[in-house]
């Protein structure tokens, strides 16, 4: 007799097979990076309510990932310098293809599918000549097929802006090569940007902060439905320096710091980790893994409404309510007027919870 | 049941009731031995000096600024106690605002003193103000630059110094009292009991270790790290409290009570007691030896400069020790994300 996963390989494999949707991987509703008991790395798919659904093991530390948006695939990628991005069938598990950057590339470790999923772009850095790079990979087959300059050094998390067709790009500003590890070639030069460009590679916009504010590294972002740009930065001067670590951004207009003159921004220790906004989108939260702490901010009036503790917290994504946080000692938790305490898990949560859908 | 997996479970047993009662007892210790004692000296010590300022608040008044210093010393060994009741409405902020990188405090002082400002008037209009300057920082420009002696009158000066005592006094005697009627129990005992603060003993060791690797942060990159700037571009200014002369004290200060905190979280341990012991004399011992320099105007100097980087090189080593030793002593581990984001 046929085993069932024998016999779904073959109906998989046929050109009559019904196409595999979410939801019979479970559909979970987050995807997440982490580090398991064995000191594994690995990919996950979580519920709403943060219970793994499943899990697959990757070559290295992950970073973040993205979902296809309708077939059952993650592409996980490596935490910068990447060397890969692996494409996971989550139904069975099995490894569907491995990204491997162009000679002289690595990624960042972010990425994001075009709106009607025929294209995956990826953040890269061309590290021969510092240049922040797309990159453009067939959705269908995963082969490359172009690349485009995310218009500043140090291209990082890249979603899709909602306000236009388009990509957003935080672009980090920091040069970095492989031959030096993770050591940072430019902090005094550094000009982290955010840039807009169109899904060909046009740049439309680039946004930079005022160049007292030229050491904040822009890092992470989110979009709200409007296509209002919230972004979190990771402060590359002297520690002690008080400095924002949350803005707004939309294209066209000039951008907004949050919580500017609130002391108690310096609980965040310089470094935004994860940002998003709250499910009714009139919030938007970072996280500080240093400083072991959530912020929420009010998007109409800038300031800083609830603090949070939360020992090494860094993922966080948007709920219908509220916001998830995940965090380095396994803990998914719900954030809302208060803290609930939703699941553990026996993983060390990397720095990002991915919402699916 | 053979002999060796009795003995084993018996074993095994004896760990864990061990385990549970050392950690209790360590808990008790740090709250008995460190933390009470600690706001108790700060309470006390800042009502004395509020109520000197009450009959005599002259800037210049010697045993004004006596009892400031008594008090601002109180503050620095508790500096490295940033959660809880510190953090509850801002108190830390408003008791201590520095680094103030952006020059909040002589700023906001200027303000208040040239417009003779009336929100001193009363203790609660006056907790409305800038947290940057209702605290010992503000009163340091007051008692030590004479710039800002001759920008009110008399009268005014004093009421906002009378203010700022009254207002360091009730701040830090709330903090004692949070601690007092709620706080160390939440500590002590973690749980749902007493509020879910902290859920597990791990929890209520990690919050302690994290005081104790936050002060030796606030050693290498503030109170060193932010005067000595790099070799090129050294930032005198910056070093904290310069007026007054009190930089290198506050140092001394910081490093004695992460002394006895470190004691406490190595009890039971002797070689890493040694250890520690070992680190901490070193450090004082290069601290000691900056004492000619109390407001580490030397960072700019490249003969004495490298007397200065020695002394934090020692502060990074006794974390180092609390990373290695003190910590999986504890079971604590440094965060996943915390120690490497990206």
């Amino acid at each position: 007799m046929q085993s069932r996963r024998g016999f779904l390989a073959g109906l998989m494999a046929s050109s009559m097979a019904p196409k595999a949707t979410w939801a019979d991987a479970g559909t979970p509703a987050f995807l997440a990076a982490g580090k398991d008991e064995l000191d594994l790395f690995v990919i996950a798919g979580l519920s709403d309510t943060g219970q793994v659904l499943f899990r697959h093991p990757l070559p290295g530390r992950g970073h973040a990932a993205s979902a296809h948006p309708t077939r059952p695939e993650a592409v996980a990628f490596a935490r910068r310098p990447g060397r890969f991005a692996d494409v996971i069938d989550c139904c069975s598990g099995a490894q569907l293809a491995r990204l491997e950057p162009p000679l002289g590339h690595h990624f960042y470790g972010h990425g994001v599918f075009s709106p009607d999923a025929s294209v995956l772009f990826t953040t890269e850095n061309a590290y021969e000549t510092a240049e922040g790079m797309i990159g453009l990979w067939d959705a269908n087959t995963y082969a490359r097929i172009g690349q485009f300059p995310s218009g500043a050094i140090g291209p990082h998390e890249v979603l899709l802006r909602r306000d236009a067709p388009g990509l957003v790009i935080a672009n980090g500003g920091i040069e970095t090569h492989p031959d030096s590890g993770r050591a940072k070639l430019n902090i005094p030069f550094m000009r982290p940007s955010l840039s807009y460009l169109t899904l060909e590679g046009e740049i439309e916009e680039i946004m930079e902060l005022p160049a007292e504010l030229h050491k904040n590294s822009i890092r992470h972002i989110a979009v709200r439905g409007d296509g209002t740009v919230g972004f979190a930065m990771q402060w590359q001067g002297d520690p002690g320096d008080e400095v924002p670590i949350v803005g707004l951004h939309r294209p066209g207009h000039t951008p907004r710091l949050l919580a500017e003159d609130d002391p108690r921004i310096r609980n965040l220790h310089g470094y935004g980790g994860s940002i998003a906004f709250s499910g009714t989108e009139t919030q938007i939260a970072v996280t500080s893994p240093r400083g072991g702490m959530v912020q929420v901010m009010e998007c109409s009036t800038g300031r800083l409404v609830a603090e949070h503790h939360l020992p090494d917290v860094c993922g966080l994504a948007p709920t219908a309510s509220g916001l998830l946080a995940s965090t380095g000692t396994g803990a998914i938790l719900r954030i809302g007027p208060t803290v609930a305490h939703l699941a553990t898990a026996p993983l060390a949560w990397d720095n990002h919870l991915i919402p699916l859908g | 049941m053979s002999l060796l997996s009795r003995l084993t479970l018996t074993a095994c047993a004896c760990v864990a009731l061990g385990g549970f009662a050392r950690a209790d007892a360590l808990t008790d210790a740090v709250v008995d031995g460190h933390i009470l004692p600690t706001y108790e000296a700060l309470a006390s010590r800042t009502a004395a000096f509020a109520e000197i300022a009450q009959a005599d608040c002259a800037p210049t008044s010697a045993p004004l600024q006596a009892a400031w210093g008594r008090a601002f010393d109180a503050w620095v060994a508790a500096s490295h106690l940033r959660f809880g009741p510190s953090e509850t409405e801002n108190r830390a902020f408003a008791i201590a605002f520095w680094p103030d990188s952006r020059s909040k405090t002589p700023k906001a002082l200027v303000g208040l003193l040239r417009d003779a400002d009336p929100v001193i008037a009363t203790a609660e209009t006056f907790a409305t103000a800038s947290v940057a300057v209702r605290g010992f920082y503000a009163l340091e420009f007051l008692f030590y630059d004479p710039a800002y002696a001759t920008l009110a009158t008399p009268d005014y000066t004093c009421n906002l110094i009378r203010a700022i005592s009254r207002d360091l006094a009730a701040n830090t005697a709330a903090i004692l009292t949070d601690w007092q009627t709620g706080f160390a129990d939440s500590l002590r005992h973690p749980g749902p009991e007493t509020g879910d603060r902290y859920r597990t003993v791990e929890e209520a060791h990690q919050e302690v270790f994290k005081a104790l690797t936050t002060g030796l942060e606030i050693l290498t990159d503030m109170r060193l790290g932010r005067p000595l700037g790099t070799f090129d571009h050294p930032r005198p200014n910056r070093a904290e409290a310069r007026r007054s002369g009190r930089s290198l004290r506050h140092i001394q200060i910081q490093l004695a009570a992460l002394r006895s905190l470190a004691l406490l979280l190595s009890e039971g341990d002797k070689a890493l007691t040694e250890q520690v012991r070992h680190v901490f004399d070193k450090a004082d011992r290069h601290a000691e030896r900056l004492s000619g320099d109390p407001a580490l105007a030397g960072v700019s100097d490249p003969q004495k400069r490298f007397q200065i980087e020695a002394l934090q090189q020692d502060i990074r080593d006794i974390k180092s020790l609390a990373d290695t030793g003190i910590g999986p002593k504890l079971g604590v581990e440094a965060g996943f994300n915390a120690l490497d984001g990206d």
